[in-house]
């Protein structure tokens, strides 16, 4: 007995029961239970013979072996760690040094810092909550408007269940049966855009009207020199390399109310720009000539990526290490080499599975694309002219900053940026690199607690794999096995330190396994509960009679489009992201191809639609996380009235991307063909 | 065992063995780093890895479903609910458990019961390389896993009659949640000041409630 109209009830009631408040999961399990035994109910069979028990446990024994949910533990895991490890105050204070001359420049900082921890961690009450004692006070008393201050951190809030590693896109690509891997690809572009976006209105605003952000009194974000620093620089402009650099040559000499240790370690945190940026050429050179030559590259290179990109690059913190314009101009030109550089040899590429990956089969040996020297090279030279001209008009204070950049930034930023390269580059699986990940948040979370330990751990790590690299002469190997032998002994050593003597560490780990479990175990079973309720969805005819009914409507796809992105956006106010993505997005996916809508566009769009649906007022939750951390004179409306344009933006944001589906489409298409 | 001794003694189990197995997760992560350095570095992949992925992740969420519903976990649209009196509450509840949790979850034990003994009583292998490794114990955790789910689901149904004489909800066991980070992060922090640090962490728990109830008065 199956039955169109039955397939509805099931509609109905799945509706009803998820307003009255019952676990979603058990909702789904029970509904598909019973309307599912009606379908298959025989009169004849004895009455336990029902082919729905078949149905559910295989449907159960599919979500226990979906490798695309497989990397949500561990991306969770890492959120959780990270979320523990990385101190958002410390960031906070050292990216507002670095933009203090920017226009609104606490707002832009508030911004950024949401961003970037939202992109590790992802969870939106907690970063609300975290910004608005951090953030909110600062701008409240410099004399910002309340609707500035309180939009941003709101919508800087949200923006990390868009921008990958995002656990919203893995559940995405569960159910739609997309690669994880091309739909990070195509929310890269758009998360940033969309970030750059805000930014745009934020500055914009600042400039037109500079009342509502007024500049920071100088005292606010002076920056301490120390004595010894100072008496080191030069000239009017207070230039400080050429004195620190005679300093280093000088062991004897240190100078005054200083030990030569501090000296070195102050030329070394100067060094890390330019670390950085060799690092970063030196991957793309790898990846592009040695990586994709294919059978040329014997399997010990093949580390030299996934260990140099470490050093390589931090993403949205790179703007902030260099702290000034020059800076960021750098940022951009390395950012930018990586793009150009690193990708072009994957253009022939067929599209991967999820990015397992073998030496690709281009034409002829030692494939590397027309342009790709010209490129390089050029890019290295306008680097380096950057680099210099940063480094000459360094100042003790911009030494400061960028020490402090180094402490509070770099570290979360090139973990980050490792995972996303080696996904998104196709090195490794998508829960390969979750795996890389929160075992790179394990060694944050000992840096967090015992910095000296961890440092001094890794330099043994170093040279005890630098040592067993030598027995094979070739440098990669050196530098392979020393980077890892340093990652290794700067997790482990820390970590059974202190597991076994003071267990400080002992809380994170325990606390991030737990709320792991919870998490993975909450978005599983709604997984378990909408794969047997799905399938018997459609058995009784109930998705095609929906097909059929939109069919029917004669939409046109622009229609169509408009339409579904509504429909989420209002289910985006009562209910969370998983059960929006899991019970109802299902439904539009079969809609998709009558309508030529790729489906990863489409994902990508519900992912920024979301970040609409969760700053509308008056039913967002961001609002009152924020009320409730505010001083008391903040009204909610004003925090309304503050998320308001954010809203706006985005819907903006979602018109341009689906009159230009290039932004999405372009870097999945380039990196991995159509 | 009277009703309470047996509310106990369920959100007992559940968050010990939700809390045992929550441990895979750090298993899975260990042994995909290794198989990260065997398979691109040492050259020398593992065939069986998928198949010890999958039943390290698989095990992890079943086994960590009763834990989760003890701690009331398992999301839910909660938009009316968080604002509708405990009575009402616990009497949606009670009607949807016995409607649809039971239905469900027993469906789930008397299939996952005959699933894994077919596959034990074959001597069942993973098929995804040759010769894999056995799956009937991985076949296995789905029973267990719907005998906890269950065990938990009776407690949650003495917890909705209990509230329904009473007119207020047991207390749950106290449990690591997302929102104690603001504590972790903000305890020792040097730039934010003494006051606003401790009415934050103070106050962490109410926020998260009344974010939920999107309920402004009670801030």
């Amino acid at each position: 007995m199956s039955d169109p109209a039955l397939g509805l009830t099931m509609l109905v009631l799945i509706v009803a029961a998820i307003m009255m408040g019952f676990p979603t999961a058990f909702t789904m399990m029970g509904l598909g239970m019973v309307f599912g035994y009606l379908a298959f109910y025989r009169p004849d069979h004895h009455w336990l013979q029902n082919e729905v028990f078949d149905l559910f446990v295989q449907r159960t024994y599919g979500a226990m072996n979906n490798e695309t949910l497989l990397s949500i533990p561990l991306f969770v895991f890492m959120g959780y760690v990270i979320e523990r490890a990385a101190l958002v105050d410390k960031m906070f204070f050292s990216v507002q040094l670095a933009f203090r001359r920017v226009p609104a420049s606490l707002a832009v900082t508030t911004l950024l810092v949401c961003a970037f921890w939202g992109i590790a961690s992802g969870i939106v009450g907690a970063v609300v909550v975290l910004m608005g004692v951090i953030a909110m006070r600062p701008m409240l008393s410099a004399g910002y408007d309340v609707r500035l201050a309180s939009g941003v951190i709101t919508a800087g809030g949200t923006l990390g269940i868009l921008i990958p590693p995002s656990v919203m896109l893995i559940v995405y690509a569960a159910v739609a049966g997309q690669s994880i891997v091309k739909l990070y690809a195509a929310a890269m572009l758009p998360g940033f855009f969309l970030t750059a976006l805000y930014l745009i209105y934020i500055v914009g605003w600042a400039l037109i009207s500079p009342k509502i952000a007024p500049k920071l009194p100088p005292d606010r974000y002076k920056v301490d020199v120390p004595a010894w620093l100072k008496s080191l620089e030069r000239g009017r402009a207070q230039r400080v390399l050429g004195g620190l650099f005679g300093a280093l040559l000088r062991p004897g000499a240190a100078p005054a109310g200083t030990t030569y240790f501090t000296v070195v370690k102050n030329a070394l945190a100067a060094s890390i720009p330019v670390v950085l940026t060799l690092a970063l050429f030196a991957a793309a050179w790898w990846y592009v000539v040695i990586h994709n030559a294919p059978e040329a590259a014997p399997a010990p290179t093949k580390p030299a990526a996934v260990q140099e990109a470490p050093a390589t690059l931090p993403e949205p913190p790179g703007a902030a290490p260099q702290g000034e314009k020059e800076g960021g101009l750098q940022e951009l030109g390395t950012a930018e080499a990586q793009v150009e550089g690193g990708a072009p040899a994957r253009e022939s590429g067929m599209p991967e599975e999820v990015g397992s990956l073998q030496a690709l089969p281009v034409e002829g040996a030692g494939q590397v694309p027309e342009n790709f020297y010209a490129w390089f090279w050029g890019l290295a030279v306008l680097s380096a002219l950057v680099l210099l001209v940063y480094y000459l008009r360094m100042d003790g204070e911009q030494l400061e900053i960028l020490k402090l950049l180094v402490e509070s930034v770099m570290p979360l930023g090139v973990l980050t940026f490792i995972v996303l390269a080696v996904i998104l580059f196709g090195i490794t699986t998508a829960s390969e690199s979750a795996g890389i990940g929160a075992a790179g948040a394990l060694y944050l979370a000992g840096m967090s607690k015992y910095p000296r330990r961890v440092l001094w751990s890794s330099l043994v790590g170093l040279l005890i794999g630098g040592g067993l690299g030598m027995m094979r002469a070739d440098v990669v190997t050196v530098i392979v096995s020393a980077s890892l032998g340093a990652v290794f002994a700067g997790t482990a050593l820390p970590w059974a330190w202190d597991l076994a003597t003071n267990k400080r560490l002992l809380r994170t780990i325990k606390e991030s396994t737990f709320l792991t479990a919870k998490t993975t175990a909450m978005v599983c079973w709604l997984f378990v509960g909408s794969a047997l309720f799905s399938a018997v969805f459609a058995l009784h005819g109930g998705q095609q009679l929906i097909e059929k009914w939109v069919l029917s409507m004669n939409l046109t796809p622009l229609q169509f489009m408009i339409v579904a992105q509504a429909i989420i956006f209002i289910l985006g106010w009562p209910l969370e992201w998983t059960e929006i993505i899991v019970i109802f997005v299902p439904i539009f996916i079969p809609l998709l191809t009558h309508f030529n809508v790729d489906p990863i566009l489409f994902g990508t769009m519900v992912a920024v639609n979301l970040q609409a649906a969760f700053l509308s007022p008056p039913v967002a939750m961001s609002a009152f996380y924020l009320k409730g951390v505010s001083p008391p004179h903040v009204t909610l409306n004003q925090i309304f009235a503050g998320m308001m344009p954010y809203m706006v933006i985005v819907i903006i944001c979602l018109a341009i991307m689906y009159v230009w589906p290039g932004m999405t489409l372009w870097l999945p298409e380039f990196l991995y063909g159509r | 065992m009277n009703a309470q001794t047996y509310l106990r003694f369920a959100d007992r189990l559940s968050t010990w063995s939700g809390k045992t197995f929550a441990w895979l997760i750090v298993i899975l992560m260990l042994v995909v780093s290794v198989e990260v350095f065997k398979r691109y570095i040492l050259n020398a992949p593992t065939a069986w890895i998928f198949d010890l992925d999958a039943m390290l992740y698989g095990t992890l969420f079943m086994m960590c479903g009763a834990y989760t519903l003890s701690q009331d976990g398992h999301v839910r649209g909660d938009f009316l609910y968080t604002n509708m009196r405990p009575r009402t509450q616990a009497s949606f509840d009670l009607a949807l458990y016995i409607l649809f949790f039971i239905p469900g979850i027993i469906a789930l034990i008397y299939a996952g019961y005959y699933y894994a003994g077919d596959s034990w009583r074959i001597g069942e292998r993973s098929n995804v390389t040759y010769e894999g490794p056995p799956v009937a114990p991985f076949k296995t955790v789905i029973p267990i896993a719907g005998v906890l789910v269950m065990l938990q689901g009776i407690a949650e149904i003495i917890r909705c009659i209990d509230c329904l004489r009473t007119g207020a909800w047991a207390e749950r066991t106290k449990d690591v949640e997302e929102i104690d980070v603001v504590e972790e992060q903000l305890a020792h922090s040097e730039f934010v000041d003494e006051e606003s640090r401790r009415a934050a962490i103070e106050q962490a728990h109410n926020i998260d409630e009344a974010a939920h109830q999107r309920s402004g008065t009670k801030l």
